[in-house]
């Protein structure tokens, strides 16, 4: 990478001291970072670090304190939103804001239309500077298609190059790749790369790490809110990048494996229509099974088959060796299969009820006396549970939505513990959850696994599928192309699984 | 491991320890509060309105629409609306009455009506669980059909001549207070605890606040959102017949816009039609809020075309106070 060379190239953007409090919580404390000419700058740090506040004051959307921030050479404060596009400051939002109903050329200028005698909208000129840009970034996409057409990679795209059309000097990119697949990820880099060329300075938020080293030359770590350090990637590695983020060291410790022989689950030739096409799967008592693949393998479809959230159209499902049919969630829980799906605040939380409601939900009507639900019996199980778990705060009357990503986990862990679910079926156990919590819940899912529980965990981090895994399955267009085990399995053998399929692949038929 | 909480949102949290406890006692406490706020304006300027004699007047009139709004808030804190409740109440009524009138016993006569409020809401209810449309649409359908079906039943015409056996039952007074109150006093006990103390009460809120989540997790939502309605329609009936006995008829006209009536109690009690969010003690607050305001205009002679007016302005005034108070949590 050309980085170093450019480490010499004006600052585009400082921040300096700057402090943000809001009632109750000093958000930044002193918080300063430099952004380079043709420069990408990683902002790291577990969810609640202040990264989103610090975008915030940059994008105008806060008012910062205290401190100072200067573009180029000028001193300059966002006021509004709107002042710091034009002083060339751009947010490509993790959730984008656009109009999917509008073509691609509209959502460019959305807010600065182009008109003719000052009334029309002058679509063809729109449309050519419209295309003048993404030629650079990406030619495929075609600027009449409407939005709602293209794929989220291709949408972030049409963001970046917005943000180009306005002459933006400096592109803040908050979670870029949260939901792009490893190949639109590249895709994403040579953009990037691209940008990097015509003199951008890029702020890059992102919580996988990996990305941050292949992606950026320098980090700056904030922690609680304040300023750790900003470090040359090529003097750190990932454990001593992790350890400034958590102010402590973790473990990456593989897991032992608890697998019995018993069978506890398995699926025949399961399926349904072109998302999922005769699977074949076991999960043995005390396992944990990983389920590889690109987003839009079928994995959480699979997963959705299994826990009754999804009829199958085809084959079967056993429970300790006995075929079942569930008609709905509740028949599997019934069954002991749990499922925790990868969107907790669409599919998993009732985010205005108490942790105590959350948890008891599968389990009440076993908890009554009369009908009525023996609400001591519950308080003092879930708050049991909840302390196993070390679910913070341990305040279970407390409305789910304000505790973090990584307990709102615990917490639906602790539901199904309460339901005494056998299986428990983890989709992307840690999207969206910080560092440090991730390690907890990579805790969690082993001490389950040694008490006897059988775990699916999908995912599309590899390093957390071969840290989880005792076996690991790969699917690729519906059909699970193989399963690796545990001393066959490294992101090499999985991708190519998950990429190519199995006639590529000697050994695991 | 003894890490602090990371999370910005956690700590601001944990400064409150026993906020959500007490949450829904603040809002029906604001209710409170703002009811309290209108009795003593309507007292300074009339001097009838605090005797005892108007209170349990007050309470008497807004009986009606109490119940009915009992059922609205379980549908609307289900994530529903019932615009049908007004229409169910006529069929229940026309029901009842004639079959009071042909001489049918009292508790049977009432069990029909009541049995019909069920099975109309249960109806919306099946329409909305197991044909997945929604819950406006298919009660503004039913807004006509139960009507309709009113209607045709009676020719149009009033039941007349109920007897008197049936009236004295409602128009009794236990201690000072008429028998309508009590049951709706009695109606406040059990959905206060049907809420807050039992499986349906949590798949109530549950279904209401995410569907997704709570069919995940098992809940019977089809069952859930069927009792909510039938409850709802149920109620509605109830309604219908304190009110055949008090006027010693039934209209298949009866029940004409009770549905905005008992939304708007709800929603003045705290009832978010969004759903997941709502107290049954905030909604009777809001049904009396409701009724003294109408109570005090009549005593001090206000134009009922002003009436509906303040009626108007005090629903958007406990909206705007509701968004204001939320906004600082």
């Amino acid at each position: 990478m050309s980085a170093d060379s450019r480490a010499t190239a004006p600052d585009v953007l400082t921040m300096t001291g700057v402090s943000k409090t809001f009632p109750g919580v000093k958000a930044l404390d002193d918080v300063s970072l430099d952004v380079r000419e043709g420069e990408v700058l990683a902002l790291v740090g577990e969810n609640g670090a202040g990264k989103s506040t610090l975008l915030k004051i940059l994008s105008g959307i806060y008012r910062a304190d205290s401190g100072e921030v200067r573009l180029g050479d000028q001193p300059f404060v966002a006021t509004s939103p709107k002042a710091a596009r034009e002083a060339g400051i751009a947010m490509i939002h993790q959730e984008l804001q656009q109009v999917p109903r509008l073509d691609v050329a509209q959502n460019m200028f959305l807010g600065a239309q182009m008109t003719s005698l000052g009334v029309f909208t002058d679509k063809a000129e729109m449309r050519a500077r419209a295309r003048e840009v993404l030629q650079r970034l990406d030619p495929t996409i075609d600027v009449t298609a409407r939005l709602g057409t293209l794929r989220v990679a291709q949408r972030q795209i049409v963001e970046i190059a917005k943000a180009l059309l306005a002459k933006a000097r400096v592109i803040a990119m908050d979670e870029p790749t949260s939901s792009l697949t490893p190949h639109e990820f590249e895709r994403l880099v040579e953009v990037i790369e691209s940008l990097k060329a015509h003199g951008v300075a890029v702020i890059y938020v992102s919580h996988k790490l990996e990305e941050v080293f292949r992606v950026a030359s320098r980090a700056t770590v904030l922690r609680d809110g304040r300023f750790v350090g900003t470090v040359a990637l090529k003097d750190v590695d990932e454990g001593r990048l992790v350890a400034m983020m958590v102010g402590r060291a973790l473990e990456v410790s593989h897991q032992q494996s608890y697998a019995k022989d018993e069978i506890m689950l398995e699926t025949r030739g399961l399926g349904r229509g072109e998302a999922v096409k005769s699977v074949d799967l076991t999960l043995r008592k005390g396992e944990v099974l990983g389920v590889a693949g690109l987003v839009g393998a079928g994995r959480t479809e699979l997963m959705r088959l299994i826990a009754g959230v999804d009829q199958p159209t085809a084959g079967e499902i056993r429970i300790r060796g006995r075929v079942k049919a569930f008609r709905t969630p509740r028949d599997a829980i019934e069954n002991g299969i749990a499922l925790l799906p990868e969107e907790r605040k669409k599919d998993g939380i009732v985010p205005q009820r108490s942790i105590l409601s959350n948890v008891s939900l599968p389990r009440l009507p076993f908890l009554t006396r009369f009908g009525l639900l023996r609400r001591g019996l519950i308080r003092s199980r879930v708050r049991e549970l909840g302390r196993n778990v070390s679910l913070r705060p341990l305040d279970i009357d407390r409305q789910i939505r304000v505790f973090s990503g990584g307990n709102q986990q615990k917490a639906i862990i602790c539901r199904w513990l309460m339901a005494e679910a056998d299986v428990l079926i983890f989709d992307e156990p840690t999207r969206g959850i910080d560092v440090g919590a991730k390690a907890e819940i990579y805790r969690l899912i082993e001490g389950l696994a040694e008490e006897g529980r059988s775990i699916i965990v999908v995912s599309s981090e590899l390093p957390e599928i071969l840290r989880v895994s005792d076996r690991v399955l790969v699917m690729r267009r519906g059909v699970a192309e193989g399963v690796l085990a545990r001393e066959d399995a490294t992101e090499q053998s999985i991708m190519r699984l998950a990429v190519t399929g199995a006639q590529l692949q000697g050994s695991n038929p | 491991m003894t890490t602090p909480p990371s999370s910005a949102g956690a700590q601001t949290a944990s400064e409150a320890p026993s906020r959500f406890r007490l949450r829904l006692t603040v809002r029906d406490l604001g209710t409170l509060i703002g009811l309290v706020v209108i009795c003593a304006v309507f007292a300074m300027l009339s001097d009838v309105f605090l005797t005892e004699r108007n209170l349990v007047n007050i309470l008497q009139q807004s009986s009606i629409n109490s119940c009915v709004a009992i059922g609205m808030t379980m549908v609307i804190i289900s994530g529903g609306i019932d615009l049908s409740v007004g229409p169910v109440a006529a069929c229940a009524a026309v029901l009842a009455a004639s079959l009071l009138v042909s001489g049918f016993p009292v508790l049977l006569s009432i069990c029909a009506g009541l049995a019909v409020g069920a099975i109309c809401g249960a109806f919306n209810g099946v329409l909305i669980a197991y044909a997945g449309l929604q819950p406006f649409i298919v009660t503004l359908g039913t807004l006509s059909i139960f009507r309709a079906l009113a209607l045709i039943y009676t020719g149009g015409n009033p039941i007349l001549g109920v007897p008197t056996e049936f009236r004295r039952l409602f128009a009794s007074e236990i201690w000072i207070f008429p028998v309508p109150v009590v049951v709706v006093a009695v109606l406040v006990v059990v959905g206060s605890v049907l809420l807050a103390r039992t499986p349906l009460g949590e798949y109530i809120f549950a279904v209401g606040g995410n569907e997704e989540a709570a069919r995940i997790s098992g809940v019977p939502i089809a069952r859930t959102k069927i009792a909510a309605y039938a409850m709802s329609g149920f109620l509605a009936a109830l309604a219908a017949i304190i009110l055949v006995a008090r006027l010693g008829a039934a209209e298949p006209t009866l029940g004409n816009l009770w549905e905005l009536e008992a939304i708007a109690a709800s929603a003045i009690g705290g009832a978010s039609l969004m759903g997941g969010k709502g107290s049954i003690v905030g909604t009777i607050l809001g049904a009396i809020v409701l009724g003294a305001m109408r109570n005090g205009l009549t005593l001090l002679n206000v134009q009922a075309f002003y009436q509906l007016l303040a009626t108007g302005v005090i629903i958007i005034l406990a909206m705007l106070i509701d968004r204001l108070t939320r906004g600082r949590e």
